[in-house]
Formats: C-alpha cells, sequence, structure tokens
C-alpha cells in the first residue's frame, strides 16, 4: 500500500501525525492541569527564562520587521483607494489582529519549536530520557509539561510587549517613511479602530498558537529516532507541521472571533 | 577592563557580521560555480526540483488558503460590507495576495518545508563526514550538493508563488461568497487594480527568498557540528535566520517597489 501515490504522501502523513500529536499534547497538558508539574516547578521557571532570555530579542525583532510592512502596505493600499488619512484602520485591524499572532507563530516555530525538538532530540538520541525513567523521574513531565507551563508563563508577556513593538514600527512606517498622514490623524483613527476585547482575542490566539508549538516541538523531539540523522529530520518534521498548524489556527481564530462581527466604530 | 567588557558585550554583533559575510561569500561561490563549465549538477537539480515540489505543495495550498480567507478575506469583508462596498476587495485583494502574502507565505513554506529538509540532509552528510569524502575524491560540494539546491529552490519558489496567488485569489472568492456578494465585482475591482507590475515583483521577489534560504539552509547544513544535537541545533539556526532575512528583505523590496512605481499607486 505504502508509496502507491506518492504525491498524496505529504497529507497523509500530515493527517497521521495530527492524531498522534493530540493524543500526546492531551497527556502533556493532562500533566499540567493535574498539577503533576508543581513538583518540578524551579524546572518550569528556568524554562520560562531560557524563553525570555534566548528568544525575545529575536522574536521582537521579527514582530518590529511585520509591523514595518503592515504599514507600509497598508500606507500605499490606502493611498490607490484615495483615502491616505485612513491608513490607521488597515493598521490597527493587520498588527493586532493578523498580522502579531502570525509573526508570533512563524518566529515561535522557527526558534522554540525548532529548539525544542533538537533539544529534546537529542536527549531521547543519548538515551538520557531512558535514564530518567530508570531514576524514577517521569520524563514526559519534566522534559515536556516543564516546557509547556514555563511557555504559559513566558509568552502573554512577550507577547503583549510584541504588541508596543508592533505598533511602534506601524507607526514608523505610515507616518515616518511614507508620511501621506499626520502623526495625529493617523493615531485617532487607529486608536479608533481597535477595543480591549480585541486585544484579548489576539492574545487568545497567540497563546493557542505557542501550546500547539511548544506541544508538537515536545512530540518530535520525544519520539525522535535514527542517531543524529533522526534528530535533524525530526526538526524538520516539526517545523512543516506548525506552518500548517499556524495557518489554520489563525484562519479559525479569526472566523470565530471575527467573522461575524467586525467590531468597527462605523455602521448600524 | 573596559574594552574587555565591550568586547564581551559586542562579541554577539560581531558573529552576525561574520556569518553574514561568510553567507555572501557562499553565494557568490554558488553562483559562479553555477555558470562556469563542467555543469554535473542537472540530474541533482530535477531530482530536488521534484522533491521540493512534492513536499511543500500540500503545506503551501492549505497554508496560502487559510491565511488569505481569514486575515485579508474575512477582516476586509466585515468592513467593506459595512460600507456596501464589498465589490472593492478585489482591489484589496491585489495588494495582499499578490504583493505581500503571496511571496510573504511561499518564503515561509519553502523555509520551513525544503529548507529544514535540506540542512538536514546536508547537516547529516556532513556528521557523518560525507562532505570531506566528496572533497577527497575531487567532487566539489558547492557545485555538486549546493547549486543544484539552489537554483531548484528559485525555481520551486516562483513556482509556488503563482499557486499561492491562485489559491489566495479563491480564498478572497470564498469570502464574498460567504457574503453572498456576486462575483463581477470582485473581478472588476481586482482586473483594473492589478498590474503587470505587481506580478513581476511578487514573482521577482519569491525568487530572491528562493535564493535567500537555499544558501542560508545550506551553509547552515554544511557547517553543522557536535553530534545529535548538532544536526537539530543547525536546522533551527538554518530555519530564524531564513525567516528573518526573508521578511527584512521583503520589506525593503517592497518599499524600493512601492515608492519607484507611481502606476501602483494610482487610483482607480
Amino acid at each position: 500500500m505504502k508509496g502507491m501515490i506518492p504525491w498524496l504522501e505529504v497529507p497523509r502523513n500530515w493527517l497521521d501525525a495530527f492524531g498522534e500529536i493530540g493524543r500526546f499534547g492531551l497527556r502533556v497538558a493532562g500533566q499540567v492541569f493535574s498539577g503533576r508539574v508543581f513538583k518540578f516547578f524551579g524546572e518550569s521557571l528556568r524554562q520560562a527564562g531560557i524563553l525570555v532570555f534566548g528568544s525575545a530579542l529575536i522574536i521582537w525583532a521579527f514582530v518590529f520587521i511585520l509591523g514595518l510592512q503592515c504599514g507600509l502596505q497598508g500606507a500605499y493600499f490606502n493611498r490607490s483607494i484615495g483615502a491616505p488619512s485612513l491608513a490607521g484602520v488597515f493598521s490597527a485591524y493587520c498588527d493586532l489582529r493578523e498580522g502579531l499572532p502570525y509573526a508570533f507563530g512563524y518566529i515561535l516555530a522557527a526558534k522554540v519549536g525548532t529548539g525544542i525538538v533538537a533539544e529534546i532530540g537529542a536527549m531521547r538520541i543519548s538515551d538520557e530520557i531512558d535514564a530518567l525513567e530508570v531514576m524514577g523521574i517521569q520524563p514526559i513531565t519534566f522534559l515536556c509539561a516543564t516546557r509547556l507551563l514555563g511557555a504559559w508563563i513566558a509568552i502573554p508577556f512577550l507577547y503583549l510587549i510584541g504588541i508596543g513593538l508592533i505598533y511602534a514600527a506601524s507607526y514608523l512606517s505610515v507616518v515616518q517613511q511614507v508620511g501621506d498622514v499626520s502623526s495625529g490623524g493617523y493615531l485617532l483613527i487607529f486608536w479608533m479602530y481597535q477595543s480591549p476585547p480585541d486585544l484579548i482575542f489576539s492574545l487568545i490566539k497567540g497563546m493557542v498558537m505557542a501550546t500547539v508549538i511548544v506541544l508538537v516541538g515536545c512530540y518530535y523531539g520525544y519520539t525522535a529516532s535514527g542517531g543524529p540523522i533522526g534528530v535533524g529530520t525530526a526538526t524538520a518534521k516539526s517545523m512543516v507541521f506548525n506552518v500548517v498548524a499556524v495557518h489554520i489556527i489563525g484562519m479559525l481564530g479569526t472566523v470565530i472571533f471575527w467573522g461575524a462581527n467586525p467590531r468597527a466604530p462605523i455602521g448600524g | 577592563m573596559a574594552g574587555q567588557a565591550l568586547g564581551q558585550g559586542l562579541r554577539p554583533v560581531k558573529e552576525v557580521f561574520e556569518q553574514v559575510g561568510v553567507m555572501v561569500i557562499l553565494t557568490v561561490r554558488t553562483l559562479l560555480a553555477a555558470v562556469r563549465s563542467p555543469y554535473p549538477y542537472g540530474e541533482e537539480l530535477v531530482w530536488q526540483f521534484l522533491f521540493v515540489l512534492r513536499l511543500s505543495w500540500f503545506p503551501l495550498i492549505v497554508s496560502t488558503f487559510a491565511l488569505n480567507f481569514g486575515a485579508p478575506g474575512l477582516q476586509a469583508a466585515g468592513i467593506l460590507s459595512l460600507f456596501g462596498a464589498l465589490d472593492r476587495l478585489g482591489g484589496f485583494f491585489v495588494v495582499i495576495a499578490i504583493r505581500w502574502i503571496g511571496p510573504l507565505v511561499t518564503a515561509v513554506v519553502v523555509a520551513g518545508v525544503a529548507g529544514t529538509a535540506i540542512t538536514a540532509d546536508l547537516g547529516a552528510r556532513k556528521i557523518r563526514e560525507e562532505l570531506d569524502a566528496l572533497q577527497v575524491l575531487g567532487v566539489d560540494p558547492v557545485k555538486n550538493l549546493v547549486v543544484p539546491r539552489f537554483l531548484a529552490l528559485m525555481i520551486v519558489t516562483a513556482l509556488l508563488d503563482i499557486f499561492a496567488i491562485v489559491m489566495g485569489l479563491t480564498a478572497g472568492i470564498a469570502a464574498e461568497l460567504l457574503y453572498h456578494q456576486p462575483l463581477g465585482g470582485f473581478f472588476a475591482t481586482l482586473f483594473s487594480n492589478a498590474t503587470i507590475t505587481d506580478l513581476w515583483a511578487s514573482v521577482m521577489m519569491c525568487t530572491m527568498f528562493g535564493a535567500i534560504v537555499a544558501v542560508v539552509c545550506s551553509y547552515k547544513g554544511m557547517s553543522a557540528s557536535g553530534g545529535a544535537a548538532g544536526v537539530g541545533r543547525a536546522v533551527n539556526q538554518a530555519v530564524v535566520i531564513s525567516l528573518v532575512a526573508v521578511f527584512f528583505f521583503q520589506f525593503v523590496v517592497s518599499s524600493v517597489i512601492l515608492a519607484t512605481n507611481p502606476e501602483l499607486q494610482a487610483v482607480r
């Protein structure tokens, strides 16, 4: 049966992985929610610290570049419909609702997701995970659940600071680089087209992405096999899965939160 | 003492510059090896092309559809429906799907799917000392391994960009249909806003992204070291560097193209 239609191998493998990761992810989340992870609370804090000190700068730089792009495209689009002073509408929607979750998802998948696979995969290859089991420590709790809890501790704050940076970047490119609209006119429209619930929805989107990325990273690392080459292959596979997952979560989030109600301060 | 501390602090900056320099050298070497005879890489080029296409087509289609349906589709359709101007969505999709998201998602998917696979493959060969063996046999690894990947990725990203644009517009049509809108207005504004410049800029940008991803991922794979963790770490770094480079490059290129082509800003 295998290899009957090679071009369909990708979607089939992907569906296969989806089920496995779902089961694994529920197990890890169960370890966190049942409180068993708090036996290793120090390790969770250490993982949160690694996340902040190792990945924060690159995440913010990436988010900043996307903010520049959001402002640039918005400014030129609004010029082409003859309403350059309304560039703030585009930036507000692009920054908060769509751009930031996607940028966050991409760079988290690239930096944190593959990093976790490389780390845990190397432990699996050098039999350290078996050693943990022999020592009577649950490897899933110690390696995966602590990382999940660490991500939940650190990532909301990284995300909120990212919002500040992406706003600053859009302001720079709309007002300073293209310069069709005055600073006051831009900010008036910009702040009018967003509200606190939008921020909460955006944060939920980002956190769901982060959770999935960490779980996918843990799964591929935990099940890595086949020597040093296996770790590289597993890392590559996790990135494939994460790219698709980020987009699907982004679309579902938009449909759920803004699909029926655009939440704009105009119209009846 | 102070100088030493400064040197310590500047070390990451120095490393970044060193890495960028080495990658530029590799790019030039690849280009020279590609045009100088003999040309032993034909078969490998075809094989790599099919390999990348087979890996990428499914994630690309799902990702572009999801991103374009959620971000520009539903968000823009929501606010345009308040104005009763849903037919303008076509003009909006020129900006989003052709100028911005098409190349961006193609680059993200190719970096995440094909780039990681290239790094894992070359990294594994490096770890098993196959690259050194090739050199001993008098076979140039740049000419025989990097050049075919470089050319294949450039061709594939340009091709996939077209697919991304088609899927993006399909997602826009889906959003229009969701709002029970006849499609005539969508296509009318789409074709009156779209210019040839948009299309060639999009494809050209994407070709460059393919080159960037190929060089970064080949370099990281060929300089992998340190056993089991090494290949995984190489994949991690490769995908982070490719994403940041691609996003930065896209901002610069689209700034230049938008500012220097007045027909892109005309009100239609």
